[in-house]
């Protein structure tokens, strides 16, 4: 199991306020709904910039709005986060790489239980 | 993406109608999804393409029906079988479903088990203000036919069948 949640929730909010698609697609400056469309059905994942305009309009964090994505995208770094701490670990130590390791070592745990608790 | 897991239950509930069916989808207690999905022509294969689009978005993992089989029930003959349809299909991917009659939706949302859509509406508007006030339809007199949007708040109580809490009395 990866992840439960959706990858976005941007039809949710905008149904909410009770727009429509090409009222989204106007305010974040594109000439039909089609793009907003795109994202809602998971076919295409938004810019940063757009991100940050749903963020706007929603008035939800884009962590919030694309819950799934932020799930996954966490979840590689905790695994990436394990990897370059046991690779480090195997280097010399120094006052610095102590430092990094336990950086490291702390945020794949940090990572991994928060997705267990999910 | 996982169907369900015990906090993040993803319920879908289809409410068919004579145009078409109502829907609602539900996560941990809010509402992600709602509305009506019209069909035109073949209707049942209609709703079954929708339906079909419809989990294999959302992926939920339970989906709640109205029981059509229960006594009493006076669905039309092509609503019921559209019901065991969408059931069929719905087993086919593996999704859990579970059936509520209408006087069982009642007895949940109303203490002595009575009460109307219309009121059933506006209990739901109420929960769900942002979402669903909008939507809620001008009270039916006699003369009228029951509103399209009503299809939503079907769905919406039954999907809210599977955690709502019974009424104090």
């Amino acid at each position: 199991m990866s992840s439960a949640q959706l990858p976005n929730y941007l039809r949710a909010n905008r149904k909410r306020l009770g727009l429509l698609q090409d009222d989204v697609a106007f305010l974040l400056g594109a000439e039909t709904g089609e793009s907003v469309c795109r994202h809602e059905r998971f076919v295409r994942e938004p810019s940063l910039a757009i991100a940050l305009a749903y963020e706007a309009i929603y008035q939800r964090p884009v962590r919030e709005l694309f819950a799934g994505l932020y799930q996954e995208i966490e979840k590689g770094i905790a695994t990436r986060a394990q990897t370059a701490s046991d690779r480090t670990c195997l280097k010399k130590t120094s006052l610095h790489s102590a430092r990094k390791i336990q950086t490291l070592a702390d945020m794949a745990a940090r990572l991994f239980s928060k997705d267990q608790n999910l | 993406m996982s169907r369900t897991n015990e906090k993040n239950l993803r319920v879908i509930a289809i409410a068919p109608s004579t145009r078409g069916f109502g829907f609602a989808v539900a996560e941990g207690g809010t509402l992600i999804d709602w509305g009506v999905k019209s069909v035109k022509g073949n209707k049942n294969l209609q709703c079954l393409m929708k339906v079909r689009e419809m989990i294999a978005h959302y992926q939920p993992g339970v989906m709640v029906l109205e029981d059509h089989s229960a006594k009493g029930s006076r669905r039309s003959p092509r609503i019921r079988m559209l019901g065991d349809q969408i059931i069929a299909v719905a087993r086919k991917q593996k999704i859990m479903v579970t059936m509520f009659s209408r006087p069982q939706v009642r007895k949940a949302f109303f203490s002595n088990g009575k009460g109307t859509k219309d009121a059933l509406a506006e209990i739901l508007a109420n929960r769900f203000p942002e979402e669903l006030r909008y939507r809620l339809p001008a009270k039916r007199r006699p003369w009228m036919s029951e509103a399209y949007q009503i299809g939503i708040f079907d769905a919406v109580a039954l999907a809210l069948m599977i955690q709502v809490p019974k009424p104090s009395s």
